[in-house]
């Protein structure tokens, strides 16, 4: 009986062992595969894409499915990150040994990744001279840190003044050409009873005040980003600061100027009909056309004693120094910069950083002119691994001006202490 | 059957000393079961909660640096004592104190009558139930946005109400005020906690003996003097245990700031578990964002223990 029970039990042990055995086996990644069926590497290329529009998509469905279609056997999910998110999760992502292949990284925190040792530096690699070869000076310095290139440009964009056309037509205006006259302007378009503001400013920070403060002749910090002293508290940076406390102080300034999340974005506001001017990068236009609205123009900064300039804004592409699936990694970086991809991208309003495909794109979508035209002045923030932090230490002092708490000169002698300290590392 | 096992080996015990043996060998075996049943959840804890704990601690005195590879000096206290220097520590500290002042009472009073008053007997009590319980289970995230459409600053459902009393339009900026923010995200935390106090309070209510509340009514106390001689020294342990959660929960205030006035305007609503993230995340300063987590963790710990050990004392 006993002998006949093992025999048995027997096929139910092999088929046991065998099922451990091939779990084991996959687990180890020991499987046989066919080559031509399913992909062997996958990707992740995190970005924070716009998915109310067709940004996000044309990227998955157009460039990234051209990509594997290039590469067989490779395959890439564009992880879209919300722009609060993306470098929290990128950090843990790197500390913890398994970071994306490409990471589409907003221009200020290159520096700042950089600095901690998390990037691939990129400067002797040879895949890399052409690259830097193609790129606008401008968007390629967003990737310099302390003698060394640590990513690629992606898109290089700037604000332009958005205007409203049938909220200028109803006040008798032209859209301004000065700066002094966006002042007086602002004032005139305000009509309280019907919720419209002249001018919208989405916040305190550099981002959103800095092509005002350029254009009036001011400035945050010297040439070499390490000091701010004499600079942000600078009188030509105060002037331009003051009219905008005192535009706000009379309601002439939306309430996306405070901040909250409960504020109505210069975007949504202006769509809305409740800003009769903002300023805003190319994004907005595919925005609008998604939303059918039409009625405005778009202007280059209107002139102050410091010219018409605006802010660099843009994303470049880096690769960790951790990263997984060098090779293909690489690969993607360079595809990402590529004259294709960079064409399907700027066709959803993400500006090229490179010299050869700029008159392409403006040739498929002229809108993108008035933007190519500001990008030739516009101005980068501080390049330095203490901007976050300045730039937190600027946008809190305004605040606090605007709300009254201090004067606007103790505010800004504040950031010319704090946020020099900031800019030199302590 | 198997005839092995009626065959004596010559090298075993006789049978009364095997007996002797296998109830010893059972008897350990019954008094290690709970031991071994133990094992996978302290070796959870451990892995997930000693650990971290520990590295966190042990990076407070580091300037530390995540990225693998990368040099972490040893700083000895200094992120402690600049802890003691920074202006934002103080708001953010005087704010997470106000939160629990404010939303823990609030919580539990409105816990506590939602629970008294959604009994068995009243008419659709289990939907009313449901519906106190609901803000518990839904996403701090999406209860964020929505209080911040809500109050948005333009429009906006708050602002409209608040037109129509004073007969003209206006332009509340709700999120971006120190006093109406912190209004905003005190007002999210109560209406999410309502639920979870209410619950415990409930079953606690289910517990207090009939008899006494009967005896208490026929002796002629009134409702007040029930719910004060009777009702609350009975749930006393249940309002033992809301108590410290909800004052560890309050000190750990972090979503509705994070989201709804990102600790604006000019950090005057910041709280200390978002100024922590601020610090790790934004300004990578990993060991002075630790040496804030492990100071909190002693706080709480130091204010749980005041809290138990005083109601203990009223009790006695």
């Amino acid at each position: 009986m006993t002998t006949s029970r093992s025999a048995k039990r027997r096929p139910f042990v092999r088929g046991l062992a065998c099922a451990i055995l091939a779990a084991g086996a996959t687990l180890l990644g020991l499987t046989p595969t066919v080559a031509s069926a399913a992909p062997t590497v996958t990707l992740e290329f995190w970005n924070t894409y716009n998915t109310t529009d067709k940004e996000a998509s044309t990227m998955q469905n157009v460039v990234l499915k051209r990509f594997e279609q290039l590469n067989p056997g490779v395959r890439v999910t564009s992880v879209v990150v919300p722009y609060s998110q993306l470098l929290q999760k990128y950090i843990a992502a790197v500390a913890a040994g398994d970071p994306p292949a490409v990471l589409r990284s907003d221009i200020i925190w290159v520096p700042q990744l950089a600095q901690e040792g998390a990037l691939m530096n990129l400067t002797h690699l040879k895949w890399f001279q052409p690259i830097k070869a193609a790129s606008l000076p401008g968007p390629l310095s967003t990737n310099y840190y302390k003698g060394s290139y640590y990513g690629v440009p992606d898109d290089t964009n700037t604000q332009v003044l958005f205007w409203n056309k049938s909220l200028f037509a109803a006040a008798g205006l032209e859209p301004p050409k000065t700066l002094s006259q966006l002042w007086v302007d602002a004032q005139k378009l305000t009509n309280k009873s019907k919720g419209v503001y002249g001018l919208g400013i989405d916040g305190t920070d550099i981002w959103n005040v800095g092509p005002y403060v350029w254009s009036g002749g001011g400035s945050f910090t010297n040439k070499s980003y390490t000091s701010a002293a004499g600079f942000v508290n600078g009188v030509d940076t105060e002037d331009v600061l003051l009219q905008m406390l005192n535009l706000n102080a009379a309601g002439d300034i939306g309430t996306d100027f405070r901040g909250g999340a409960g504020a109505v974005s210069g975007e949504t506001g202006f769509a809305k009909g409740e800003y009769a001017m903002y300023i805003d990068g190319p994004w907005a236009v595919p925005t609008y056309r998604e939303e059918h609205f039409s009625d405005y123009g778009m202007e280059v900064m209107p002139k102050g004693p410091g010219g018409s300039i605006s802010v660099v804004g843009g994303e470049d592409l880096v690769l960790a120094n951790n990263v997984p699936n060098k090779a293909d990694a690489i690969k993607l970086l360079q595809f990402l910069a590529s004259p294709f991809a960079q064409l399907q991208m700027a066709n959803q309003g993400d500006l090229a950083g490179y010299a050869p495909d700029i008159a392409a794109e403006v040739k498929a979508q002229p809108y993108l002119k008035v933007f190519t035209q500001q990008l030739l002045t516009a101005e980068a923030r501080p390049v330095s691994p203490g901007y976050t932090k300045f730039d937190t230490i600027f946008s809190n002092a305004l605040q606090e001006a605007v709300a009254g708490k201090v004067s606007l000169a103790a505010a800004m002698q504040t950031v010319a202490a704090e946020g020099t300290a900031a800019l030199q590392g302590s | 059957m198997a005839t092995g096992m009626l065959v004596q080996h010559p090298a075993e015990a006789p049978p009364g000393v095997a007996a002797r043996r296998s109830r010893r060998g059972h008897k350990a075996g019954v008094a290690a079961t709970p031991y071994l049943l133990l094992i996978p959840a302290i070796v959870m804890y451990g892995v997930f909660v000693v650990y971290p704990v520990y590295r966190q601690f042990e990076i407070s005195f580091f300037n530390w640096h995540i990225f693998p590879g990368a040099s972490n000096p040893f700083v000895g206290f200094s992120n402690y004592s600049q802890i003691f220097h920074d202006p934002v520590v103080r708001t953010a500290a005087f704010n997470s104190f106000l939160y629990i002042v404010v939303t823990v009472p609030a919580q539990m009073a409105l816990g506590l009558f939602a629970a008294a008053v959604l009994t068995d007997r009243l008419p659709g009590g289990m939907l009313w139930r449901a519906a106190v319980y609901i803000p518990v289970v839904t996403s701090w995230v999406v209860v964020s946005f929505i209080f911040a459409y809500i109050f948005s600053s333009q429009g906006g459902v708050a602002n409209a109400v608040v037109g129509f009393f004073v007969g003209h339009r206006v332009s509340i900026p709700w999120t971006a005020e120190k006093w109406t923010g912190d209004l905003v995200v005190w007002l999210i935390g109560i209406w999410k906690g309502i639920g979870w106090s209410f619950i415990i309070f409930l079953a606690a209510l289910d517990g207090v003996p009939r008899q006494l509340l009967e005896s208490a009514r026929i002796d002629g106390a009134g409702e007040p003097r029930v719910w004060r001689h009777v009702v609350l020294p009975a749930i006393r342990p249940a309002i033992m245990f809301v108590t410290v959660l909800l004052v560890i929960g309050g000190a750990q205030v972090f979503t509705q700031i994070y989201l709804v006035t990102r600790g604006g305007p000019y950090n005057s609503t910041q709280a200390l578990m978002p100024y922590m993230y601020q610090q790790a995340f934004a300004n990578f300063a990993f060991g002075y964002a630790s040496a804030l987590a492990s100071l909190l963790a002693v706080v709480l710990f130091g204010l749980s223990w005041a809290e138990i050990r005083l109601m203990r004392q009223q009790e006695l």
